[in-house]
């Protein structure tokens, strides 16, 4: 009786574990907690704080979000499909936590770029301030290009973002060409 | 031992504003900076933990204090106090990038600052240590020190490129690198010697053929000219004979220049090869004295050009180098002597036109360098994606996805060729740009000399003086070029040394015991007591484990996967060292065991088998090389190998390839655990042995594994728990701490976490009409 019911009770969790809970508008509210942490009421059930990841960070930021439990279970609680679903103020206090959590501050003006020694040092000014960082160079993954978007890898793993090459001016191109 | 530096360590500037303004009232535990505020803008944070208080202070200033300020201005930061009582629930929210450091204040979880990777380390064990306040705990005094760092480089204040790599390859003492590279050299000192030699004598000779080339074959041969000239003392009057003579010194001048040459390349191949292989030698040897920690902790990728490239680089500069910093200088000096001997105005023309190439080749040679460093990464990108469709090309088929792939490799071979189009552009404009540099030079320099020889300015010069004089110019265009790169090369060469030699100082994490006793006779009694280890700091796999096993006892291991089970034994095969608590095998600490007798007495069959390159027999005989053929046919008969091995071609003696090509998992599996029973250990280690093969040649290898852990201790992990019923002794790991242990009846009474496991495994299996 006992061995049937453990099996039954593992058989729900296998399946709970293989469906997708969709978050909507409808079942799910997000606030934000006055330390700006993120709570979820799911269905009329308070979940708690919750941390919500991008699955495609780079190339779909918005969409499918999955939600997780802030602890160390991380548990899966529904993802978000799109989050343009969500009213205004969802919107607004998700994507906080995403650029929180997503920390690539972007490029706006590259001061100078210089090779020595195998690394690069950058000197830039980023929307987050001025900031100088070094990055291997010459190994593969510190700078992903793709079009005009570039993202770069310093030697501790932070990430740079420069959202559209064009914008530079000539002269900084030239600074960055070699490097790209 | 490395350096140990306590945590409270201040900046002075810090220092002096917590004592004006009196924000400690306790000791000081911890000292941490941060540079993010909650928004994640770049601002400066300090964090003082005391044992009743918190105190956290910003300037609120946005925007990265710059790196180059060694000294930040503390002035104008303003401090918080948390007092201990207020705080609660301290977490550190763990981001893509970074993270963030909160905790409960006043009943509503607050942000106390934001962190980017740099500064990770530190603000995770204000945490930690607040945690321990906060739970009443005792701090270990040792969590309030930390190994010896820094982050940025102590003279020139950049900051380190390699954060585990405290080296500033601007500032680091290049001449020290020098000299320890020189003794590499000790044994040839002879030959280098003669190399410098010969380069000198090329250089010479080298500097006569203009001479020849010019004011004797011009004003002397041809002009019918005799006086101030070597032929003045010959006693002929005819003029062919002359020219002769000149043919033939100048053909003696190019065959001794030629010789110079042959003779310097057969020292050079006398000594580089020997000198590159016995560095790689070298830094393969103490590879092999390095703890695992030190493989994880690097890419392979990157080992393998600092085992391959650097040597050779490093090299190099001995060879194409330093000889040659003399016949240049040489070559410049004479150069100069002639010119200003012959026409002081005209050698200052010279002279002053040649910085225009010079600054060209300086400036833009890197440049030059990059276009062929691209060239090179996209025909390594290029390499890989075909290795990567060659290798893959049963599941391209599969998925007809032939076209596509088609597409996929051309697009990177558009950029092996759009990178070639750079660097050959480059190149060409470079070139021309450098050309045109120097023949101005030489244009001006020839123009002003016919002007001398046509008599426009005084005193008049003779054609082969001019010829002579330009013959010299050009001459000086190699050495002032050398000089222009050699500054350069010999950083990046030192650089490579200071690599390599990072290698050879490097002193492994686990280290043997110099007074360690030797125990040959290991009876195999297991006792772990409080072990706590965690591959990085602050993340704790194993949490206080203690368990004991007896000799010739068969212990089951049994957890999800990532619980820390294969830590467990790697702990004690003593692959890491623990953190804290301590291992003992016959109630010796393993530390304190020789590593040959820990070695030989435990063998491991781990999930990850790996197959050398070379025979079958080689590899079954890996661990036992003097085994002869019988012992080692009947260890594979004892691992069930010995059916797949006689079906081979080659029997025995067939080669398997680096990473066991052309055998199946299930085999090299068989053969990594007859490798085990040859080696006949006291304690046995089988790490998922029998994940790889098959349902019938698992009751195989569980059948000559019963005959195998017979006598000896056994430790086995797995997650087919009916593999484990006959354990004498179970135990449940879970997220890194013991949770159950007992017998396999024991724990299935209990009713808890194992016999939810096995449950699930038997039904699931009768489900499928596999169970037992």
């Amino acid at each position: 009786m006992q061995e049937k019911d453990i099996l039954q009770e593992e058989i729900k969790e296998v399946e709970k574990l293989l469906t997708v809970n969709k978050l909507t508008k409808e079942n799910a509210t997000f606030s934000e907690t006055k330390g700006g942490f993120i709570t979820l009421l799911l269905d009329g059930e308070q979940k708690g704080q919750v941390n919500v990841i991008c699955t495609f960070p780079f190339t779909a930021p918005n969409e499918f979000l999955s939600v997780r439990t802030a602890d160390d279970k991380e548990e899966e609680l529904g993802i978000i499909e799109n989050l343009n679903d969500f009213d205004e103020q969802t919107v607004l206090i998700i994507k906080k936590q995403l650029e929180i959590r997503y920390f690539m501050p972007e490029i706006l003006k590259v001061f100078s770029v210089k090779e020595e020694y195998g690394h690069t040092y950058w000197s830039v000014l980023t929307n987050k301030g001025k900031h100088k960082f070094t990055s291997p160079s010459g190994s593969s993954g510190s700078v992903i290009r793709n079009g005009n978007r570039v993202i770069i890898k310093d030697s501790d793993q932070n990430r740079y973002e420069i959202k559209d090459l064009s914008k530079l001016t000539p002269k900084e191109m030239k600074k960055l060409d070699l490097y790209l | 031992m490395s350096e140990k530096r306590p945590l409270s360590e201040m900046p002075k500037g810090l220092k002096q504003i917590v004592e004006d303004k009196k924000l400690l009232k306790t000791k000081l535990l911890i000292f941490a900076e941060a540079d993010m505020n909650s928004a994640c803008d770049f601002c400066r944070f300090v964090l003082l933990l005391t044992e009743d208080a918190l105190v956290v202070g910003t300037n609120n200033k946005l925007g990265f204090s710059d790196p180059d300020n060694k000294e930040i201005d503390y002035s104008d930061f303003s401090f918080t106090e948390y007092k201990i009582s207020e705080l609660s629930n301290p977490t550190i929210t763990t981001y893509v990038v970074g993270g963030m450091f909160s905790a409960k204040i006043g009943g509503e979880q607050t942000p106390i600052c934001a962190f980017t990777n740099a500064y990770k380390g530190r603000v995770m064990r204000i945490k930690e240590i607040l945690s321990v306040i906060l739970e009443n705990k005792e701090i270990k005094p040792e969590r309030l020190f930390e190994d010896k760092r820094d982050e940025f480089c102590h003279k020139c204040g950049m900051p380190y490129p390699e954060k585990n790599r405290k080296i500033c390859p601007k500032c680091m003492d290049k001449r020290k690198i020098f000299f320890r590279l020189a003794s590499c050299f000790k044994p040839f000192k002879f030959k280098l010697v003669l190399i410098s030699v010969l380069c000198i004598l090329s250089a010479l000779v080298n500097s006569v053929w203009p001479i020849l080339n010019g004011t004797l074959l011009y004003d002397n041969v041809l002009a019918k000219n005799k006086a101030n000239s070597v032929f003045e003392a010959l006693p002929f009057e005819d003029f062919s004979i002359f020219l002769l003579i000149l043919v033939f010194m100048m053909v003696g001048v190019k065959i001794l220049q030629q010789l110079f040459g042959v003779i310097q390349g057969i020292l050079v191949a006398q000594i580089v090869p020997k000198v590159v292989a016995d560095l790689k030698n070298k830094v393969f040897a103490s590879i092999q004295h390095l703890s695992v920690s030190f493989f994880t902790g690097k890419e392979t990728g990157g080992l393998m050009s600092r085992i391959t490239s650097d040597a050779t680089n490093v090299t190099n500069i001995f060879i194409d180098g330093l000889p040659f910093i003399l016949p240049n200088l040489f070559t410049i000096i004479f150069s100069c002597m002639v010119m200003f001997a012959t026409s002081p105005l005209l050698a200052v023309v010279a002279i002053a036109t040649l910085p225009p190439a010079v600054i060209i080749s300086i400036k833009l040679e890197p440049v030059l360098w990059h276009y062929n460093s691209r060239r090179f990464q996209t025909a390594r990108d290029f390499r890989a994606k075909l290795n990567d469709n060659l290798t893959g090309a049963r599941v391209v088929r599969a998925f007809g996805r032939e076209e596509s792939e088609k597409v996929r490799l051309q697009k990177v071979n558009e950029n092996v060729a759009a990178a070639q189009t750079d660097a050959m552009n480059f190149d060409v404009k470079y070139t021309a740009l450098y050309h045109i540099a120097q023949s101005l030079s030489s244009v001006l320099t020839f123009t002003i000399g016919a002007a001398f020889v046509l008599a426009v300015f005084k005193p008049q010069m003779t054609y082969g003086t001019l010829m002579t004089f330009t013959g010299y110019v050009s001459l000086l265009a190699g050495p002032a070029n050398f000089f222009s790169f050699i500054f350069r090369w010999w950083s990046d060469s030192m650089n490579s040394a200071q690599r390599i030699f990072e290698i050879l100082d490097a002193k492994p994490e686990v280290t043997e015991d110099p007074n360690a006793v030797p125990k040959t006779n290991i009876k195999g009694n297991i006792t772990l007591k409080d072990v706590t280890f965690g591959y990085e700091e602050n993340r704790e796999v194993l949490k206080n484990v203690s368990l004991t096993v007896n000799q010739g006892e068969m212990l089951g291991i049994v957890g999800k996967s990532g619980a820390g089970k294969t830590t467990l034994v790697n702990l004690i095969t003593r692959l890491y060292d623990v953190t804290e608590g301590e291992i003992l095998i016959d109630g010796v600490n393993v530390r304190d065991m020789r590593f040959s007798d820990l070695r030989k007495n435990i063998a491991l069959v781990s999930q990850e088998t790996y197959i050398f390159k070379g025979t079958i027999f080689d590899n079954i005989a890996y661990a036992n090389p003097s085994a002869d053929r019988k012992t080692v046919i009947d260890a594979a008969i004892a691992a069930s190998a010995h059916d797949f091995i006689c079906k081979l071609p080659d029997g025995y003696d067939t080669e398997v390839g680096s990473g066991g090509r052309g055998l199946s998992g299930g085999e090299r599996q068989r053969i990594s655990i007859a490798r085990a029973i040859l080696a006949d250990p006291k304690i046995l280690i089988l790490d998922e042995a029998t994940a790889a093969v098959d349902t019938e040649t698992e009751k195989n290898i569980q059948a000559s594994l019963k005959k195998l852990v017979k006598n000896r201790t056994t430790l086995s992990i797995a997650h087919r728990l009916s593999t484990l019923r006959d354990a004498d002794k179970l135990v449940v790991i879970e997220r890194g701490k013991i949770t159950e242990q007992g017998t396999h009846k024991e724990l299935m009474l209990k009713k808890g976490e194992y016999f939810k496991l096995y449950q699930i495994q038997s039904k699931a299996l009768a489900m499928r009409g596999i169970g037992d």
